[in-house]
């Protein structure tokens, strides 16, 4: 008699949007250099992984490591796992996504980030925007302070679904390796925000359906697979189209 | 056990030791400071010891687990203020609950209130039972709970047995088992013949009236006391009743709100012991406790009840 498939999703809401959301005010109050650096961090990655044929792969992965790293700590331990020990579970995995993107900074052949002008691309560039720019500020529209952001770099729901669009971005062998955890994540934040009836789960939920897609369609077309050269990592080619 | 007349049950009110009064309630001390003199309530008896308490606690899910944020915790803190300055003493969490038991903890050491609570909690692990008991009593900051039942009945085939080694070894004073939302109704009839549990969990409101058939009849049967969770459906049933003008009937409870009107419902209840409705508001903390003042309903009346807020929700 200890089925645990007799609970439901709602069962597993343990907090309200009021505490919830409260979570993000202190934080970027008590550490608002912290979250204002890794903000900061995540633009600059982002400008760096839209231009095409930049050569700042390592610094890209490097800077979404710490990013990863502060975020664990700063965010998902510090604030969010005392009100969700559900979290205790997952945050292995975000320690496992900051190793990975060291390892792949570190790599001979790191991934290489740059607009490909495919489809592929629009929807990384998309999904960044949406992460950096857009998600932070939505609960302004629902009546939210702008002290209560979740700010990419920081929060942990904006930084794992940027991270699907820094992934998808960037080409080379093994890359997909860096999605499971942020999709995970994306996956599990879209249940949350579900059960307490906040419509950005939608956002959550397509953006973790476009990775997937997108991700097969470049597998399809052997993006994913191919191994890129040294000549490519140093003189990309020109866009195509 | 055999089927239970409903309204032979009803009539056993009396013989539950309802001790109504009507004196009046001042509304909650806000702020902290807990009043010395307890305002006189409706307490209802624990069968198994004749100990009577407060027809209505407090729950603790999503409102009081608030983590690390001071501000929040000092709001909790005003609620069990609110709660005790009115006459509350029960106070039910989990293990379950993310930070609530921490929380309540905090609360009790602000207020230098560990005597007036009446503690339940719960053990809910398919794993090491004491050791997670261990951990609750830390987050309380007491030695001794009043009251621990098997959460969910989950790992009932051990916990069970150690709480009631607890019990004996006077580390614990009541045994319990809970259910919510209606779940396990067999594995919980079956719990309820064949072991000697103080209390019962259950969820119970005018709308969810599913116990009535059974599970209540058989806790009196049994001796068994009943806390009822989920008074309000976790707050929709207000929410969904917000703006609706009382009954007439109301006014001859001396009811102010729909929710006093729920709660004397239920309180009326010859079965039901304490409900425990959650809060985040010190008010309404305050008016939940007033719902065990003055009259309640009879078996008509609560019929009258159910029948006004089904057709309104």
């Amino acid at each position: 008699m200890t089925e645990w498939w007799d609970y439901g999703l709602a069962d597993f809401l343990l907090f309200s949007p009021r505490v919830y959301y409260r979570l993000f005010e202190t934080m970027n109050s008590v550490w608002w250099m912290a979250v204002l650096a890794a903000f900061v961090a995540g633009l600059v990655a982002a400008g760096m992984a839209m231009r095409h044929g930049h050569r700042g792969n390592r610094v890209i992965l490097v800077l979404l490591s710490l990013i990863w790293a502060w975020a664990s700590y700063g965010f998902v331990w510090q604030y969010y796992q005392p009100i969700n020990w559900a979290v205790a579970y997952i945050l292995p995995g975000f320690v496992i996504e900051v190793l990975l993107l060291l390892v792949f900074a570190a790599r001979p052949l790191p991934l290489r980030f740059g607009w490909r002008g495919d489809l592929t691309s629009y929807v990384g560039a998309a999904i960044m925007v949406v992460a950096i720019v857009i998600y932070p500020f939505v609960g302004l529209l629902e009546g939210r302070d702008l002290i209560q952001a979740e700010l990419f770099g920081s929060a942990a729901d904006p930084t794992a679904l940027g991270t699907l669009g820094f992934v998808l971005m960037a080409r080379g062998t093994w890359r997909w390796l860096l999605l499971p955890v942020p999709l995970i994540w994306c996956a599990f934040a879209a249940a949350t925000l579900w059960v307490m009836d906040q419509q950005i789960a939608y956002v959550m939920l397509i953006a973790v359906w476009l990775t997937i897609f997108s991700g097969w369609l470049d597998l399809k077309n052997g993006v994913t697979t191919r191994r890129l050269t040294k000549a490519e990592l140093a003189d990309p080619p020109p866009i195509s189209d | 056990m055999s089927e239970i007349d409903r309204r032979r049950f009803m009539q056993g009110a009396g013989a539950l030791g309802l001790s109504a009064s009507l004196g009046a309630l001042m509304p909650g001390v806000a702020h902290g400071a807990l009043r010395k003199d307890v305002p006189d309530i409706i307490r209802k008896q624990v069968p198994s010891t004749g100990e009577a308490i407060p027809a209505v606690g407090l729950g603790s899910w999503i409102t009081f687990n608030v983590g690390n944020d001071m501000a929040l915790r000092d709001q909790c803190a005003d609620v069990v203020s609110a709660f005790f300055n009115a006459g509350g003493r029960m106070i039910d969490s989990s293990p379950m609950y993310g930070s609530a038991q921490e929380v309540i903890g905090y609360c009790l050491d602000k207020l230098g209130a560990h005597d007036r609570v009446f503690s339940t909690d719960k053990v809910w692990t398919s794993g090491d039972g004491l050791d997670q008991i261990s951990e609750t009593r830390k987050r309380w900051n007491t030695r001794k709970f009043d009251l621990l039942q098997v959460h969910n009945l989950l790992g009932i085939n051990d916990n069970l047995p150690l709480l009631f080694r607890l019990k004996n070894e006077g580390q614990l004073r009541y045994v319990g088992v809970t259910t919510s939302h209606g779940r396990r109704t067999e594995d919980l009839i079956a719990v309820m013949k064949n072991e000697r549990l103080d209390f019962v969990q259950v969820t119970y409101n005018p709308v969810d009236r599913k116990v009535e058939e059974y599970l209540l009849p058989l806790a009196y049967d049994r001796g068994i006391a009943v806390i009822v969770n989920r008074p309000f459906r976790g707050g929709s049933l207000l929410d969904q009743l917000e703006g609706e003008p009382l009954p007439e009937f109301a006014a001859e409870l001396e009811v102010e709100s729909w929710a006093q009107l729920i709660l004397k419902y239920l309180i009326a209840h010859p079965s039901v012991t304490c409900p425990i409705p959650a809060t985040t508001n010190p008010a309404h903390a305050a008016e939940n406790m007033r719902a065990a003042t003055g009259r309640l309903p009879d078996d008509k009346m609560r019929e009258q009840i159910a029948a006004v807020i089904g057709v309104l929700i």
